[in-house]
């Protein structure tokens, strides 16, 4: 493996749990799948279809979120929304997640210092 | 939505379970409009820009299998150390028995040598492709059992008790083995000269010599030097432990011992006439079963003997090269320091 390989696998490890707490949080206004992938792109939040498909299905498999078929237009669309457990959910990993970010800034600072 | 997208949807829909295909269906319809109505946006035309979108999504087999959570391996992490274990027991008990059982048989029904080895192998063949399949098969199943709620299936914790024994046993254990083995030697030597005088605790045999005592001219002080050279060879595994020299050794005396043997066993040269008149031999019909047993059971036990020393050896070898570059790397570390 060379070293690029190696970056952008330890990249998307760190990215993976991101993604769930980002759909989490968006979904808590519904959407369908494209957009939600388009607006989290939007938004520097880099996930590929491949992963965001699947991964919508498990985290309503889990009951973190709910869903409902839209069929008012010509093409039908599942809307997911966040459940009041995956907000829960998402309210405790955000609290991780900044806690994470205080820990590591102070890495960096002590390692500077 | 057009030929290729149905083709698309059909090969995913038909391996998932009924009531799930509708949704799957609709799931992978959304999805595959909305990419390929991205791609148009983005200057395809409409035709390639489905192909794009089902080329991105792929193996249509792996998406439906993502959707219910069907797993994409033979034999998962969960039970894969389990199988390998039982499977490598399995092996170890039963392709032996196999083949010594059918080399029993085949010697017993008057097999040549030639016709003894080629039963042994397609046998031993057939039950390790027979255990390895059913053990394999029974794993996979169980890999796509669902666990009750809450338990985590047929499991095999991993306790300290399993930790394997330290290959290479250290020189005072090796005493035991040693003088084991140079009693045994000892005692092997004595019964072979005196049953010249009768075996007292057979009946038949109280005054009478068990080998013919022909053998005495060549073959017996051949025996008993060749039982001198096995405790020397013993004294060599007490001071170094297995390794390849001794290993061939020991090849050597198990060929030295056992071919004469058996060739002398074979022609009639070994045991007394007179014993065998003694003891009313042949038994009837259990005479060649007996022979053919006798003669399997001495091939075999030699042969794994031999084989036991290889392996030895070579275990014994790779704990010194761990044992050596472990040292290596304690010493730079020294070093370094």
């Amino acid at each position: 493996m060379n070293p690029d390989e190696t970056t952008v696998a330890h990249l998307q490890e760190l990215r993976r749990g991101t993604v769930v707490l980002a759909c989490l949080v968006r979904l808590r206004t519904p959407d369908y799948g494209y957009a939600l992938l388009e607006s989290l792109n939007g938004l520097g939040i880099l996930v590929d279809a491949n992963t965001l498909y699947p991964l919508l299905r498990r985290l309503e498999k889990q009951g973190l979120l709910t869903s409902e078929w839209n069929t008012d237009e010509a093409r039908p669309r599942k809307f997911y929304r966040t459940s009041p457990t995956g907000d829960a959910l998402a309210v405790a990993l955000m609290t991780d997640w900044r806690r994470i970010d205080d820990a590591l800034g102070g890495l960096t600072t002590g390692d500077e210092s | 939505m057009t030929i290729l997208t149905d083709r698309y949807v059909w090969a995913a829909a038909r391996t998932v379970p009924e009531h799930q295909r509708t949704e799957l269906d609709r799931e992978l319809r959304e999805r595959i409009g909305d990419a390929t109505d991205a791609q148009v946006e983005a200057g395809l035309a409409p035709a390639e820009a489905e192909r794009a979108a089902l080329t991105e999504l792929g193996d249509p087999a792996a998406v439906a299998a993502q959707y219910i959570d069907r797993p994409l391996q033979l034999i998962g992490p969960k039970y894969y150390l389990t199988w390998l274990r039982l499977l490598k027991l399995l092996l170890a008990i039963v392709l032996p028995c196999a083949a010594v059982g059918v080399a029993i048989a085949q010697a017993i029904a008057g097999e040549n040598v030639g016709g003894i080895f080629g039963a042994v192998i397609a046998v031993v063949i057939s039950a390790g492709v027979h255990v390895a399949f059913w053990t394999t098969l029974v794993f996979a199943i169980l890999e796509r059992t669902p666990a009750p709620a809450g338990r985590r299936g047929v499991d095999m914790p991993w306790t300290l008790d399993m930790l394997p024994a330290l290959p290479e046993p250290a020189k005072a254990s090796r005493l035991a083995e040693f003088i084991t083995s140079v009693v045994f030697l000892v005692v092997f030597a004595v019964v072979l000269v005196l049953q010249q005088f009768g075996l007292p605790w057979v009946d038949d045999l109280q005054s009478v010599p068990l080998l013919a005592p022909d053998l005495w001219s060549f073959w017996l002080p051949y025996f008993i030097a060749l039982i001198g050279a096995e405790i020397l060879f013993a004294v060599g595994l007490y001071l170094w432990g297995w390794n390849w020299w001794l290993a061939g050794a020991n090849l050597v005396l198990n060929v030295a011992f056992t071919v004469p043997a058996l060739w002398l066993f074979l022609t009639g040269q070994l045991i007394n006439p007179a014993a065998l008149e003694a003891m009313r031999w042949p038994w009837g019909d259990a005479g060649q079963i007996i022979v053919a047993i006798v003669v399997v059971v001495v091939v075999a036990a030699s042969a794994w003997d031999v084989v036991d020393g290889a392996i030895k050896a070579f275990r014994a070898q790779r704990t010194i090269e761990s044992a050596t570059s472990d040292r290596g790397i304690r010493e730079d570390l020294r070093s370094a320091r």
